[in-house]
C-alpha cells in the first residue's frame, strides 16, 4: 500500500475545516507523462485532500491525451489545477489555477480555496466587490509563490 | 489568496498562483526574485509581497486605465 502524503493530523484537521463546506467544488487536475517532477505527487495531494469531503470531487487530465480539455481551461503547464464550481452537471470555472505543487504555505491557500469555491463568495470588501465587477477589459493575476 | 477571490467576482479576472522553482523561465520573463510576487497583464504591473486588497485594486486599476483599447 503506497503511503500516504497527508499524516493523520493534518487529514484530521482538514476534515473538521471541511465541515463548513457549502457546495460542491470539482478540481481538475492536468499532469503530464514526462518531465514533470511533481506530477505524481500534486495528484496525490489532490485525491487526498477531495477524499475528505463528500462536497469535493477530482477528475485527472493530461495535457497531451486531454489537450482539448486543457485548452479550453487555458492549462499549458504541469502540474495545473483548476478549482471550480459544480451545480449539478454544471462547472462554472472562475478562473482559479494553481501551476506547480501547492506545499508549504500554498497548501493552505489550496484549502482556502476550496472553502471559498465552495461558498461561492469571494470574501472581499464591497468597494472591491464593486470595483471588481465592474472591471470591463481582462485581467490576469499571476501570483508567484514560493514553497516555504 | 487575495487574487484568487478577486477572480471570483468577475469573469474577466483569472488568477494563477505559479510555484516559481518549478518555472524558472516564466518566473525570470517577470524579474522575480522576492516572492510573492504578483504580475498584472503579463508584466503591465507588477506587486512585490502580500499586499492588501486596497492595494491590489489601485494596481488593476492603473494598468486599466493606462490600456489605450476601450
Amino acid at each position: 500500500m503506497t503511503e500516504k502524503l497527508l499524516n493523520e493530523d493534518i487529514t484530521r484537521q482538514i476534515s473538521e475545516v471541511f465541515g463548513q463546506l457549502k457546495e460542491s467544488v470539482k478540481v481538475l487536475f492536468f499532469g503530464q507523462k514526462d518531465g514533470c517532477d511533481y506530477c505524481d505527487d500534486t495528484r496525490k495531494m489532490v485525491e487526498e485532500v477531495t477524499a475528505l469531503s463528500d462536497k469535493l470531487e477530482m477528475q485527472v487530465y493530461d495535457l497531451q491525451d486531454d489537450a482539448e480539455t486543457a485548452k479550453q481551461y487555458k492549462v499549458d503547464r504541469a502540474p495545473g489545477i483548476v478549482i471550480a464550481a459544480k451545480d449539478g452537471d454544471n462547472l462554472l470555472d472562475y478562473g482559479i489555477r494553481f501551476a506547480g505543487i501547492p506545499s508549504g504555505h500554498e497548501f493552505t491557500s489550496l484549502i482556502q480555496d476550496l472553502i471559498l469555491v465552495s461558498g461561492r463568495d469571494s470574501g472581499l470588501a464591497v468597494d472591491t466587490r464593486q470595483f471588481l465587477q465592474g472591471v470591463s477589459k481582462p485581467v490576469r493575476l499571476q501570483v508567484f509563490v514560493t514553497p516555504t | 489568496m487575495l487574487a484568487h477571490q478577486m477572480a471570483l467576482e468577475s469573469p474577466l479576472i483569472e488568477a494563477e498562483a505559479i510555484e516559481a522553482m518549478e518555472f524558472p523561465e516564466l518566473s525570470d520573463r517577470y524579474g522575480v526574485s522576492g516572492v510573492p510576487h504578483t504580475t498584472i497583464n503579463e508584466g503591465a504591473a507588477d506587486v512585490i509581497g502580500a499586499v492588501p486588497e486596497t492595494h491590489l485594486v489601485a494596481e488593476i486599476q492603473r494598468v486599466l486605465g493606462a490600456s489605450k483599447s476601450q
